[in-house]
């Protein structure tokens, strides 16, 4: 006996078929992982040696999405879930990772992005207050001494 | 129409006489703006420039820097008065706004048919842009070099 009857005896054709699944099947794992290989990485380094920060950029986004309370921007009031507070705190977890100086058209889209309520006018109060202060390069910081001490959320 | 005294508050105007106020104030108008309002878009044609009355404005460059206005009589929109009339920076309104308005090509064709006046204008609008020129691009510094 030999040839294809040998092959057909022997389970040949089944295991060649499994042997391009073995091979396909591997082959896309790996494609998969070089894909997302990038976006893990930035995914590590932007959260996971920082997971407060995760924990609490998260806790203030829902804190303001329980409350349809809008906050009075105008007269400063708003402390409490959503008020002036909380999105101050969100918009200081966000330019931890912007890194200081920052640039504030960018700080306001994220925070948009984010779904933060009314950041333009907080953002106005902070920098009305002198809290957060425009650079001469057109740059934006938070002022020194001005961190907020303690986490009203924790 | 905006009365001749509260047009006279403002820096850019301050120097003009009730005539030349009159003119002026003939082509004015209030607007209010919401916040969070684009009132101009880097890059599109600049038919309006704009004199803070109450409010709050950024003015954010092409490079991502920005300034804000906090103060009456702050002016955006300058580049209704300089060739080639494109909009350098996007304004957006802190807070609600309210501002007055001059319409671009009636204001550049005073400025140009009364030189006097043409050119405290002009003179009043490049003092208020002097802390802007870092922010432009070297094209459009140049634009306003040329203007004065």
């Amino acid at each position: 006996m030999g040839g294809f009857s040998a092959i057909s005896v022997g389970n040949g054709w089944l295991i060649a078929a499994l042997g391009i699944s073995v091979v396909f099947f591997g082959l896309a794992a790996l494609a998969f992982i070089i894909t997302y290989f990038p976006r893990a990485i930035r995914w590590w380094n932007d959260h996971a040696e920082k997971p407060k920060y995760t924990i609490e950029l998260l806790r203030s986004l829902f804190s303001k999405r329980e409350t349809e309370t809008p906050i009075s921007a105008d007269t400063g009031e708003g402390h409490g879930p959503g008020g002036l507070d909380d999105v101050e705190e969100a918009l200081r977890l966000l330019t931890t990772h912007m890194k200081e100086p920052f640039k504030l058209p960018r700080l306001i889209e994220v925070a948009e992005q984010r779904g933060l309520a009314r950041v333009h006018s907080t953002i106005n109060r902070l920098l009305v207050k002198g809290t957060m202060v425009g650079e001469t390069d057109g740059l934006f910081r938070w002022a020194k001494g001005s961190k907020k001490e303690g986490n009203p959320h924790s | 129409m905006i009365p001749i005294d509260e047009l006279k508050k403002y820096e850019i105007l301050a120097e003009l006489d009730p005539a030349e106020l009159k003119f002026l104030s003939g082509m004015a108008e209030v607007t209010h703006a919401q916040e969070g309002e684009v009132l101009i878009q880097a890059g599109l044609p600049a038919r309006t420039l704009y004199i803070l009355q109450e409010g709050n404005l950024m003015v954010a460059f092409p490079d991502g820097r920005a300034i804000t206005l906090h103060k009456p009589g702050g002016v955006v929109g300058w580049s209704a008065l300089v060739s080639p009339t494109r909009y350098t920076a996007s304004v957006t309104c802190l807070t609600d706004c309210t501002l007055i308005t001059f319409p671009g090509s009636e204001l550049l064709r005073l400025v140009q048919r009364n030189v006097v006046m043409g050119t405290k204008i002009m003179r009043n609008i490049s003092k208020v842009l002097g802390r802007r020129l870092p922010f432009l691009q070297e094209e459009d510094r140049q634009r306003l070099r040329e203007k004065r």
